[in-house]
């Protein structure tokens, strides 16, 4: 793809794709990442992404002219499929009722039942693109079109942890209770992140996210085991 | 003559001891209303949305870990609108630096910029602050609360607490050692506060904007709105725009963004990591510390940085 850089200061760079959220931009984005650490990693203090993004935070100072060598550099990497593992990390979701208090109401926004949005929801993969907004909230892709539903005007006070809900043309699960204008449409019983979890135990940028939906019962077990964990 | 040689005998002899140090509290009978640990910052979580935090104004922590002989990144007390009244179990040294606030060792005011030695069981309280923002506390040896990710800084969700409440203590450690007395002590030159110039690079959409709104944005006086926090400062007047909405992107302390409604939000330390609205400019890294210490109400004015 045609990318483009933007050099805002001699140690901060961003590197961007074309306005999209997609599967291809990703993976560019992991190539060049790997690329960047392999080649340039002593300089790099730290790599950050977005959906079309990827920005560059230097421990040296960079002129115009390196930025415009290090684009013609990063255009001539073999854009191929980058061997990266990718995950899937299966997700337990109670929907609905008041694990979800919000489901019906966006079932009805798109004339669709209650169960139709549960089987939409859980049966598309979706993508983890990078980390966001709270401490562990991950930016997935990959939402289908018929669930894309505006956020609300007010925003609610209070979204429990574990929440799973729909906001614009995303979804995801909010990690720790928080203020929030998307619409709650089911709860997982996993604590999804702690700061000291092992890097293996959260999911990495470029793994798959899958909704499975359980019962009341389940969520409730579920709960007790991993309570009884930790 | 004597006296600076028993002086320094005193000191070559602690140099030699085995220093024992064991932990000592910070009570909290008032909490403030801002009160937290900070240190330079957290970078090391980035990757999972966790916000880099760090003091507000790094000049006043680096002054007053200078001031105590700390090490730089030594966690300090930072407070702001109203303080703490705090007590001390052990005898130690703090200093202060920051905001203008009236502030009292055992009832007697304590300036800023100076080393105090407390004993044990004084009581400090910071009362009102008359100007500036962000008040900073220093301790011999730094504050000890919980390491998460290379970072002492509280936040939200990350560490155990994220701002001091009435009842909650905090650890430091006592030092039975001799410290020589500070004769002098550095001149705080406040001046560097006065600053309303805020020296900013463009940001990511800073082109997408048409030359009418640069010249207006860089020559317009903005005040600093009643909404300011650990997260952002945002401004009182709005700028026009019909700015295209950009797809979430990686944003800073010292992002300046730009809200279809026309509202400047300017990230601060608590940032979090991505973010939606236009970047239309960046804040150098120098003057963010001057902007911390903007209150509500003051004024600013945007100057762009040509570099090479």
């Amino acid at each position: 793809m045609q990318l483009s850089i933007f050099r805002i200061h001699s140690k901060l760079v961003e590197i961007s794709w074309p306005k999209e959220i997609s599967e291809t931009v990703l993976s560019e984005q992991l190539i060049v990442q790997d690329f960047l650490w392999k080649e340039y990693g002593e300089g790099i203090r730290e790599i950050r992404m977005g959906f079309n993004s990827l920005s560059l935070k230097l421990k040296i100072e960079i002129s115009k002219q390196d930025c415009q060598d290090l684009l013609q550099e990063i255009h001539e990497l073999p854009f191929r499929s980058n061997g990266f593992e990718n995950k899937i990390w299966n997700i337990p979701v109670c929907y609905g009722s008041s694990m979800g208090k919000d489901l019906e109401k966006l079932a009805k926004l798109h004339q669709l039942s209650s169960d139709e949005v549960i089987q939409i929801h859980s049966k598309t993969t979706y993508t983890l693109h990078f980390y966001g907004f709270l401490p562990g909230f991950m930016y997935l892709g990959g939402l289908d079109e018929r669930l894309y539903t505006p956020r609300k005007d007010l925003p609610e006070r209070l979204i429990q942890a574990g929440t799973v809900a729909i906001g614009g043309r995303q979804t995801g699960i909010y990690p720790m209770d928080s203020p929030g204008g998307w619409f709650a449409i089911g709860k997982t019983p996993l604590k999804l992140f702690d700061i000291n979890l092992s890097k293996e135990k959260i999911p990495s940028i470029g793994d798959k996210i899958k909704f499975e939906p359980i019962s009341l019962n389940e969520f409730n077990s579920i709960q007790k085991e991993s309570i009884g964990q930790s | 003559m004597n006296l600076i040689q028993s002086k320094k005998n005193l000191l070559d002899k602690a140099d030699f001891q085995i220093m024992i140090k064991t932990p000592a509290y910070i009570h909290f009978h008032q909490s403030g209303m801002m009160t937290s640990v900070q240190d330079w910052a957290r970078y090391d979580m980035v990757q999972y949305g966790v916000p880099y935090s760090g003091v507000m104004d790094r000049i006043s922590m680096t002054l007053v870990n200078h001031l105590l002989h700390n090490p730089e990144n030594a966690a300090v007390l930072e407070m702001a609108h109203v303080g703490p009244k705090m007590v001390f179990e052990m005898p130690t040294r703090i200093a202060f630096a920051g905001a203008e606030a009236d502030i009292y060792l055992n009832e007697k005011p304590v300036k800023l910029g100076k080393v105090y030695e407390v004993g044990e069981d004084d009581v400090v309280e910071v009362k009102k602050f008359r100007r500036r923002q962000w008040l900073y506390m220093g301790i011999q040896g730094g504050l000890e609360s919980e390491m998460v990710g290379n970072s002492r800084s509280w936040y939200r969700g990350v560490t155990p607490r994220d701002k001091v409440v009435k009842g909650d203590s905090l650890t430091y450690m006592y030092e039975d050692r001799y410290f020589p007395p500070e004769n002098s002590h550095s001149k705080i030159k406040a001046n560097w506060y006065k600053e309303s110039a805020i020296k900013v690079f463009p940001g990511p959409e800073w082109e997408q904007l048409p030359n009418l709104l640069h010249n207006r944005i860089l020559s317009k006086t903005f005040t600093i709105s009643e909404l300011i926090n650990r997260m952002a400062y945002q401004l009182e007047e709005s700028i026009e725009n019909n700015t295209e909405p950009i797809l979430t992107a990686p944003v800073y302390p010292g992002t300046v963004q730009l809200t279809p409604g026309g509202k400047l939000i300017i990230l601060m330390r608590d940032a979090q990591v991505t973010g939606g609205y236009p970047r239309i400019l960046q804040v150098d890294i120098h003057s963010l510390n001057i902007l911390a210490q903007k209150r509500s109400g003051e004024k600013i004015k945007f100057s762009i940085i040509g570099d090479e």
